[in-house]
């Protein structure tokens, strides 16, 4: 099943387009990295896939339902997302419990899945033993722990993630790509991430995108690498 | 409580609850999503309507609510582009508000004395139709904070992730920004543009610091903000003074001294964490905050097998 779809996409901030001929696919089920140099418009591609920013010209597609035949749920960690707001007077538990907010009507319950699915996503993390610290407490590397836990607690059909590996440790980073690829085996769920770290995490990836610099300077999209031989989407 | 026998002394004590309330929980909203001057900025706006009111010899009390929801709405478009820098669209709408009201003001010159009241409040002086505007605005508020308080909590700590999960925060944004607007708007009569802003600021400065939760900050700001008004308003029968500027002056004491005593405990936690345990479970702790991907797979065996 198709997820994203980006058709000839042209993009920029000001009179020039930074981004240009932006084709890509991405199926449900599919691990993928997005890569490139700094200034390569990563960041773009991703809010450009998510609808937070509109193309001057070409198409965005998102599926309406993901696979389980529900609204598409996008669980979306930016970059940095923790850098700011450090005062915000929340505790972790509460954090993470709003990415559940989003299943139902605002004023429902939260019932024993919802409180579930919270516990297991701050123990993905780990991070379940601080829940009741608050969120401005933290280091950089726990902030964003707590925000990819935010995500996972949403289960989305779609994770997206800017530079999720940041201030990790190297631990850390294999402990996290090893969870990102038992997302997509155990639940279907489809992750998208920008890295630099691509060495480290290619094992464990379906499918790389790269942004590649036109003779002109512009920045283009994409040459996609199939990371895996055996490994083939279901349309 | 000899001073609760006055009429007029009821009903400041209930104009100012309601005031307190609806404008501390509000701050602390304001203030995380940086506009903090917001409130400061609207009363001097709904300071045009007002002007513009007298000069048109309608219901000042009206236009002035209008504008203040215009002013809102208006921030809220100057504010999508500057992005980051939230309080600037505060300074371009109060630059826009404050002159035109000084200007009109000029125009109509018998006017101008009855400004006083409104720069400094008359919350002893609040007439029926000012306590009826403030317990509607009052009661459609606190609506909007308790049925939205999800989507509001995850807009107000990022508005992009909110968007991505589905919620409409064009709209939300919007509709935060007129019930701002009508909450400053009808407050301002009775305790005036310095009691608005102290009252949107102080209390959720002091409980953003304190509280450990979400949740726990909103009625934390709430206390600080009911708390201060009403000693405010007994303190100035007491001894005479001013009730906008005390109850003001109070709430800054509070912040003042909320802050040394969170600083005082914290240092008194340090001195004890020296001397008490040294990391004894912090292997433990370490080995917890590793990431796995095993919970769910374990649990999987579990119920198959």
């Amino acid at each position: 099943m198709e997820l994203v779809a980006m058709d000839d996409v042209v993009f920029g901030f000001d009179d020039v387009p930074s981004l240009e001929d932006v084709s890509l696919e991405i199926r449900s089920g599919e691990f993928v990295a997005v890569t490139g140099p700094n200034g390569a418009s990563k960041t773009t591609l991703l809010r450009l896939m998510l609808g937070l920013l509109k193309p001057w010209k070409g198409k965005v597609s998102l599926a309406p339902r993901g696979t389980s035949g529900r609204k598409l749920t996008i669980g979306y960690v930016p970059q940095q997302i923790a850098a700011f707001n450090t005062g915000f007077p929340s505790s972790i538990l509460e954090f993470v419990r709003s990415g559940r907010y989003s299943k139902g009507s605002w004023l429902r319950r939260l019932n024993a899945h919802d409180h579930a699915m919270t516990e297991q996503a701050l123990k993905q993390v780990g991070m379940w033993h601080l829940r009741h610290r608050k969120i401005g407490e933290l280091s950089g590397g726990q902030k964003q722990r707590i925000c990819i836990a935010r995500a996972l607690a949403m289960e989305p059909d779609l994770l997206v993630l800017d530079e999720p590996t940041t201030g990790m440790d190297q631990d850390s980073r294999f402990g996290f790509y090893e969870l990102m690829k038992a997302q997509t085996e155990q639940y279907g769920r489809t992750v998208v991430m920008v890295t630099h770290g691509l060495s480290e995490v290619s094992p464990y990836l379906d499918r790389i995108i790269e942004l590649e610099r036109k003779e002109d300077g512009k920045w283009r999209c994409c040459t996609t690498t199939s990371c895996r031989g055996h490994f083939s989407p279901a349309h | 409580m000899e001073m609760l026998h006055y009429d007029f002394m009821q009903r400041a004590f209930l104009a100012g609850a309601l005031i307190a309330l609806v404008a501390s929980a509000l701050g602390v909203y304001l203030m995380l999503r940086r506009q903090a001057l917001m409130a400061d900025m609207l009363s001097h706006v709904s300071l045009a309507g007002i002007a513009a009111g007298a000069y048109l010899h309608w219901n000042p009390t009206l236009t002035g609510f209008a504008v203040a929801i215009a002013g809102a709405v208006a921030v809220e478009y100057v504010r999508r582009s500057y992005k980051t820098y939230s309080e600037i669209s505060v300074a371009i709408i109060m630059v826009g508000g404050l002159s035109s009201a000084v200007i009109i003001m000029s125009l109509n010159q018998s006017v101008n004395k009855s400004f006083s009241s409104y720069l400094f409040g008359s919350v002893v002086a609040v007439n029926r139709t000012e306590l009826m505007l403030m317990l509607a605005v009052s009661v459609l508020a606190a609506l909007f904070f308790v049925l939205m308080r999800r989507p509001l909590y995850q807009m107000t700590f990022d508005e992009d992730t909110a968007k991505t999960s589905g919620l409409p925060v064009h709209w939300l944004s919007l509709a935060f920004s007129v019930v701002t607007g009508m909450i400053v708007a009808a407050a301002m009569p009775i305790v005036g543009v310095l009691l608005v802003s102290s009252l949107v600021v102080l209390p959720a400065a002091l409980a953003i610091r304190l509280a450990s939760s979400f949740a726990a900050s909103i009625a934390l700001s709430m206390t600080f903000g009911l708390g201060g008004v009403w000693s405010g308003l007994a303190a100035s029968y007491e001894f005479s003074t001013p009730p906008g500027a005390t109850i003001a002056l109070i709430l800054l004491v509070i912040l003042l001294i909320g802050i040394g005593a969170k600083k005082a405990a914290l240092q008194a936690a340090k001195r004890r964490s020296r001397r008490g345990h040294s990391g004894a479970d912090a292997g433990g702790e370490a080995e917890a905050a590793r990431f796995s991907s095993a919970v769910r797979v374990a649990e999987k065996g579990e119920t198959r097998g």
